[in-house]
């Protein structure tokens, strides 16, 4: 079994009115099913509302299936004495820094997951030091944390959930209040742990750029999974993208619009390179 | 009504150990009916300058006028320059509180002392502006997705009729599409009104897309104050301040590199796609001539 399972799963939220009587029922999650293979780079798209932070929400019990059943590692989320394993094994990194860094100094804020786990103090050290190697902030440890640049806090906060030895972490928008320094320092950094540490990533974003690494892509819409696959089969839907509210990285639509123009260029151009070497083929069918 | 900063520096913690300079001598002016891009990686000090252009934040030295008059002169209606330059904070909806859509834009312009008649023209008006339909009027904001709660924002400030439109990255967290609504309806809404907006974005792409003027902050001091296709001649040293050029903009230099006959000035979609196919045009009639 894969780090992930998800079969037919439904979560509803019910709206209330002031008095607590039911207003109506909103289906967030609508009958999704999900594999996730351990050590995988998986991207999840959308616009917003269409379910994508409810659904990574079932990846570390805080929210609970309405229907159907997710296993992490193997075990069933619903199970409350799995709670602290699962919370453990995925860990999860939000939107806004500010609201996830607690400690007065870096490398105690790093530590504070471990030591809450009951690690002994010599291993919480090493968890530090190794995490914020891992995220390339270890000169900052003595730092305090409100005085680092926004992609440096969110660098702190994955080494956060790094120390304590997840096996997957869920990025959920973590680049969306960033600069473009910070966004590239968060992603360069995900994709090291992806790559070197093999841990899953599960990456939630509007960033279309972003996920050209990913091994696959899902795209979520009205609480279902839509379109999914490698980032070259989603990118070379652009229609359909536009149509979900969505969008490709700049190189692929430039690519598409120059296809429109009647140059033989392929679907699914991901990288200036690739579009390069199209246009060097074209220009080798005039000769 | 024009705006000028006339040598503003603003400290925070002023006298203490832990002063820290935020704006540096700061000289610019902004006059009627431009839009304008303000970008900086965080912490160089694009809040503080804005927070400025309302008398929000008072500075240190120097002296901001607006149509002619110093803001800190005795005497000066604050309030009134409060309606006149608007600002639109970052997650403007997060300041939403009435129980519907249409009572929470009047809030601004009930607190000019306006008669109620005018108060809810102007909310009409300023919910038409942002483009929200009938149908979410008397709904409760707190209903409305992610985009629509930000357009609700905004309409509330330009229910005040400012002159000035400052919004601090009015993108963020939005998805692609409603990324494009929102910064499409501020640009009607620039042409059809003529009010001056401030932009302020960490989307170079964006940036290049709508404005006249780019304003580039770093530490404190103004960079570079250009036309956008200026600024972005500059990309090496924007990359050194955390920032870049449009992804645009990349590609087309690596083409000119690779021996494509193309401008690397280029900043959107469109211009890049005509390059190239400009660039194939004429390689094809030279070929047809041999």
């Amino acid at each position: 079994m894969g780090i992930v399972k998800i079969r037919d799963l439904i979560y509803e939220y019910i709206r209330r009115d002031e008095e607590g009587n039911v207003e109506g029922i909103t289906t967030a999650v609508d009958d999704v099913n999900l594999d996730i293979e351990q050590g995988s780079f998986i991207a999840v798209l959308g616009h917003n509302g269409s379910g994508k932070s409810t659904l990574a929400k079932h990846l570390n019990a805080i929210l609970y299936p309405t229907e159907g059943t997710v296993w992490v590692d193997g075990k069933d989320t619903q199970k409350e004495e799995y709670v602290w394993d699962i919370r453990q094994t995925a860990g999860m990194v939000f939107q806004n820094p500010d609201n996830q860094i607690i400690g007065q100094i870096v490398e105690e804020d790093v530590g504070f997951g471990p030591e809450n786990m009951g690690v002994p103090t010599q291993e919480i050290w090493e968890r530090v030091e190794e995490s914020l190697k891992a995220v390339g902030m270890y000169q900052f440890r003595k730092h305090s944390p409100n005085k680092l640049s926004g992609g440096q806090k969110q660098r702190v906060s994955i080494a956060g959930v790094i120390a304590m030895h997840p096996k997957c972490i869920i990025l959920d928008e973590p680049t969306a209040m960033l600069d473009p320094r910070g966004r590239k320092e968060v992603i360069r950094a995900v994709r090291a742990l992806n790559d070197v540490e093999r841990i899953t990533v599960i990456l939630i974003t509007h960033y279309m750029e972003e996920v050209i690494y990913a091994d696959r892509v899902y795209v979520m819409d009205k609480g279902k999974i839509t379109l999914q696959g490698t980032p070259k089969e989603v990118f070379s839907e652009v229609d359909r993208l536009k149509e979900l509210r969505l969008d490709v990285p700049q190189v692929t639509l430039l690519a598409y619009e120059l296809r429109k123009n009647g140059l033989p260029i392929p679907k699914g151009i991901l990288t200036s390179k690739e579009l390069i070497e199209a246009l060097d083929q074209c220009i080798n069918e005039l000769n | 009504m024009p705006i000028i900063l006339d040598k503003v520096s603003h400290v925070y913690g002023e006298g203490t150990a832990m002063a820290v300079k935020a704006l540096d001598d700061i000289s610019i002016v902004i006059p009627d009916g431009q839009f304008i891009g303000l970008i900086g990686h965080t912490g160089s000090g694009k809040s503080t300058l804005i927070q400025h252009l309302n008398g929000l934040m008072k500075a240190t030295s120097g002296n901001v006028y607006f149509n002619g008059e110093d803001i800190d002169d005795e005497g000066f209606d604050k309030k009134m320059l409060r309606s006149k330059v608007g600002l639109v904070f970052q997650y403007p909806e997060h300041q939403l509180f009435e129980t519907d859509v249409f009572t929470d834009v009047c809030f601004g312009p009930k607190n000019l002392g306006l008669t109620k008649k005018e108060v809810e023209l102007r909310a009409y008006e300023a919910l038409k502006l942002v483009g929200l339909e009938d149908e979410y009027f008397y709904q409760s904001p707190f209903d409305l997705s992610g985009g629509q709660k930000r357009r609700v924002a905004i309409a509330g400030v330009l229910a005040m009729k400012p002159d000035v439109l400052v919004l601090d990255e009015p993108t963020a967290g939005l998805d692609p599409k409603g990324r494009d609504e929102i910064l499409e309806q501020i640009s009607r809404l620039k042409r059809e009104t003529g009010i001056t907006v401030i932009l302020v974005s960490h989307s170079m792409d964006d940036v290049a897309k709508y404005v006249d003027r780019i304003i580039v902050m770093n530490q404190g001091s103004v960079m570079y104050d250009d036309e956008p296709r200026e600024v972005f001649q500059h990309y090496r040293e924007l990359e050194q301040v955390g920032l870049a050029a449009p992804q645009i903009t990349y590609i087309m230099r690596e083409l000119q590199e690779r021996g494509y006959d193309v401008s690397d000035d280029v900043m959107t979609i469109e211009e890049a796609r005509k390059a190239i196919k400009d660039c194939f045009e004429k390689l094809a009639s030279l070929h047809r001539e041999r």
